[in-house]
């Protein structure tokens, strides 16, 4: 999630990470490996048939009055370099009528 | 005299029983013994769609890493020899479900092989393994070895049973009680940490979320009905090197809308605070947690 003036500046900038984390159960540092893997002890994944809500809350800068925002969706595989972007929505949002 | 007769009695009758039984020491007897190649000369689509799938690279990950390398060097792992040349087959409890055949036909001498090929990083040899035609439609086709007895040798199992089948080494297609069931996916797709091994391992866990958070949900459709559909894809996707593909996958699977709202929040008396709300909503419909494998 990002919000950006008219002018291209970041305002904001925030991300939620969903996927299920492990430990060895012997100290508590997440672990990827399979073979060091014992057990969850937290799961953010996105569940079956659920839809998972959020709700950021953007305090603006002074003096700025409308920003961009553009909340996407993305799935990292294996690395951060190769990621997929699934969807990404752009709104535009002012407080002045 | 007597005694030597009935020797060679028992030799003649143990020969079949131990050629049946050898096992493989090396990388190349091993692919060798669970080649598939024979069947693309009928099965040319389903072939070509595997040969994209990561079944076709058990061992090889996204983008070709050899994710196993960890078991193979020294203190890496828990389950790391010493040196590549004490490896056994305990050295690599990945092979459960990223090669089956490993642990029904392979000796520790493969798994000593395999190991310094790990070390060797040596991509052409360990490509020649993987989870080939015959792991699914023979070796992980039953599981009710009580009932109905191990897979037979020659004998493929399929969803439907085929009376004549036009192959020198596999003259039968018997039915698989769980072909097309969820199960037969969720034997490697599992359901939690696996304790057998002396240290445990936990990889996927997509079977135990697909049985707990999506049937429970009201969920029905089977893991084949959606990685596989209506023409039995055999590329299970997704293909992760793939992005394209997956994206596409995921973008059928995962929904995202957003609401947005900008207003002066009064906080406290005469401060008024300029601030933009957004709320998301992110669905799935798929039958499992997302990212699970």
């Amino acid at each position: 999630m990002t919000a950006k003036t008219k002018d291209g500046k970041e305002v904001y900038n925030s991300e939620k990470h969903y996927h299920p984390q492990a430990t060895t159960c012997k100290d508590n540092k997440m672990k990827y490996g399979a073979q060091v893997k014992t057990q969850y002890i937290r799961d953010t994944s996105l569940q079956p048939l659920e839809t998972k809500t959020e709700s950021f809350e953007i305090m603006l800068p002074e003096g700025v009055r409308a920003v961009e925002v553009t909340a996407s969706v993305r799935y990292e595989i294996w690395k951060p370099d190769h990621m997929i972007e699934i969807h990404k929505i752009t709104k535009h949002v002012s407080l002045d009528r | 005299m007597k005694f030597l007769k009935s020797f060679l009695v028992v030799l003649l009758v143990m020969i079949p029983v131990t050629a049946f039984a050898e096992k493989a020491k090396t990388i190349e007897e091993l692919a060798a013994m669970y080649d598939s190649s024979s069947c693309k000369e009928c099965h040319a689509e389903i072939y070509a769609q595997w040969e994209k799938s990561h079944h076709a690279r058990s061992l090889m990950g996204v983008l070709g890493g050899l994710f196993m390398t960890p078991l193979a060097m020294k203190d890496k792992t828990p389950f790391s020899p010493d040196d590549p040349s004490q490896a056994t087959l305990d050295t690599f409890p990945c092979f459960k479900c990223h090669l089956p055949q490993a642990v029904t036909s392979g000796s520790d001498d493969f798994a000593k092989d395999y190991a310094k090929a790990l070390v060797a990083q040596d991509k052409e040899r360990i490509g020649k393994l993987n989870i080939s035609c015959l792991v699914c439609h023979n070796t992980k086709a039953i599981i009710h070895k009580r009932d109905e007895g191990h897979p037979e040798k020659g004998v493929l199992y399929s969803t439907k049973a085929v009376k004549s089948h036009d192959h020198p080494d596999f003259k039968t297609v018997k039915k698989s009680s769980i072909m097309d069931h969820s199960i037969m996916c969720g034997q490697c797709h599992g359901q939690g940490p696996n304790l057998e091994f002396e240290n445990p391992v936990q990889c996927a866990t997509l079977y135990g979320s697909y049985q707990h958070n999506y049937l429970s949900k009201g969920g029905q459709k089977s893991c084949q009905e959606c990685h596989m559909g209506d023409n039995a894809d055999h590329l299970f996707a997704p293909n992760w090197n793939d992005l394209e593909g997956t994206k596409k996958l995921l973008q059928e699977a995962i929904s995202l809308d957003i609401d947005t709202v900008g207003y002066d929040w009064l906080l406290k008396s005469k401060d008024y605070k300029p601030v933009v709300v957004v709320n998301t909503r992110i669905n799935t419909t798929a039958g499992h947690r997302i990212p699970d494998g």
